[in-house]
């Protein structure tokens, strides 16, 4: 998905038929609380344990921080919030001026490992031909009984 | 002889007469102080009662006092009435409009709060049943609430996040001392704590954090169960994991 020229500090939402609730927010710390209110509230509906639903939230947050001192000036971060199978999947990416992925051996990746199922990260070019789009994958289900 | 015995205070009926008839002056000032220091131990005995609510016991006291204060100038013993009967009320009803008016710093409706500490009591009673954190249909049917109501309690939970939640939370758990708690001989996390050779940052991280990060991201342990472990409750776990990282991170970022 291309990144769109917006550069004030605003975060647009929007409700995607089938491809869940996508955040778009300035790559600044300052959205963070948006995110993560966001990850906890589609956790919460989706009747997670409180654990689990904690456990995304900090995850989404460790994942944003990462991109977000990855992102290039100005940079828009998207945040995608799908729920397939019972589980949450989350699309988070920013454009950064660097080809290099987050840092695997970090504290920062061992949490993200500890808190969520699965977790992804590649780097693609940008399809505008300038630098590149960073991406973070999370899949995370509930620890808890669910109840359909 | 105990201090809620209502009989002990009988002995001072005849200072409220006299402070009655008292004028303004040194006199009345001297019964006055005295009224207020003899009944003392029904402020502090009200204090106490509030006291698991995170509010810290002094604090409670001055309040209760006031209240007291409150209670010997304007007590009629004309009226008949003994004083305590007409004290406690209206000690109690200072302690409370504290409570309402002053002690969250971002003001939280009382009728969200009262829900917030309802679904964190139900969560430590599930958690000790189910052996993991329960969900919010569990909550709900444990507390006999809707689903919604539960959702809005825990998002009020996300939304206030003060330093009087925290201590709220904290309250009874304070008093344990997490040193003892979590102690350092416990095997299995020194055994990480070697093979890991964490990061520096988290060494200077304070022992109570520290363990925690230890024994979330290294020992794979819940929230919940390390709720039960360190003796707080599991949004306080949550709490501390959220700031313990976001310092981390800044510290990082700062290098």
């Amino acid at each position: 998905m291309p990144t769109d020229a917006r550069t004030n500090n605003e975060v647009g939402v929007s409700q995607l038929e089938d491809e869940g609730v996508e955040l778009r927010m300035s790559a600044d710390p300052t959205q963070l609380s948006i995110a993560r209110a966001v990850a906890a509230d589609i956790a919460m509906r989706q009747d997670f344990d409180l654990d689990s639903i904690e456990d995304l939230k900090l995850a989404v947050d460790e994942t944003c921080s990462t991109l977000i001192t990855m992102a290039a000036h100005k940079a828009v971060l998207s945040c995608r919030f799908v729920v397939n199978d019972d589980a949450v999947h989350v699309h988070a990416q920013v454009s950064s001026g660097s080809s290099a992925p987050p840092d695997r051996e970090s504290f920062g990746w061992r949490v993200l490992t500890a808190l969520v199922d699965s977790v992804t990260t590649w780097v693609d070019p940008a399809s505008t031909g300038d630098g590149h789009v960073v991406h973070i994958d999370l899949v995370k289900r509930s620890a808890g009984a669910v109840n359909g | 002889m105990t201090g809620s015995d209502s009989g002990d205070y009988d002995h001072l009926a005849p200072l409220f007469v006299e402070l009655a008839a008292t004028e303004e002056g040194p006199r009345r000032e001297a019964l006055r102080d005295e009224l207020v220091t003899a009944h003392l131990p029904v402020a502090k005995h009200i204090a106490r009662r509030f006291g698991h609510r995170g509010e810290p016991y002094e604090d409670l006291v001055q309040v209760a006092t006031v209240g007291l204060i409150n209670a010997v100038d304007r007590f009629d013993p004309e009226r008949g009435s003994d004083f305590l009967s007409f004290a406690v009320p209206t000690i109690m009803g200072e302690v409370r409009k504290y409570f309402r008016d002053s002690s969250w710093s971002v003001r939280m409706p009382r009728r969200l709060k009262e829900l917030h500490l309802a679904i964190n009591s139900g969560t430590a009673r599930l958690s000790q049943q189910l052996g993991r954190a329960p969900t919010p249909s569990e909550l709900a049917t444990h507390l006999g609430m809707t689903r919604e109501e539960i959702h809005e309690g825990l998002a009020a939970g996300n939304a206030y996040q003060s330093a009087s939640l925290d201590d709220m939370l904290m309250s009874d758990e304070s008093s344990i001392s997490l040193g003892s708690t979590l102690g350092t001989e416990d095997p299995e996390i020194e055994m990480i704590e070697q093979r890991e050779a964490l990061h520096p940052l988290l060494q200077r991280l304070p022992e109570r954090e520290r363990k925690i990060v230890i024994m979330r991201f290294f020992g794979n342990m819940t929230q919940t169960q390390i709720a039960q472990k360190v003796g707080i409750s599991q949004m306080h776990v949550s709490r501390l994991l959220a700031k313990t990282l976001r310092q981390l991170r800044e510290v990082l970022e700062e290098n």
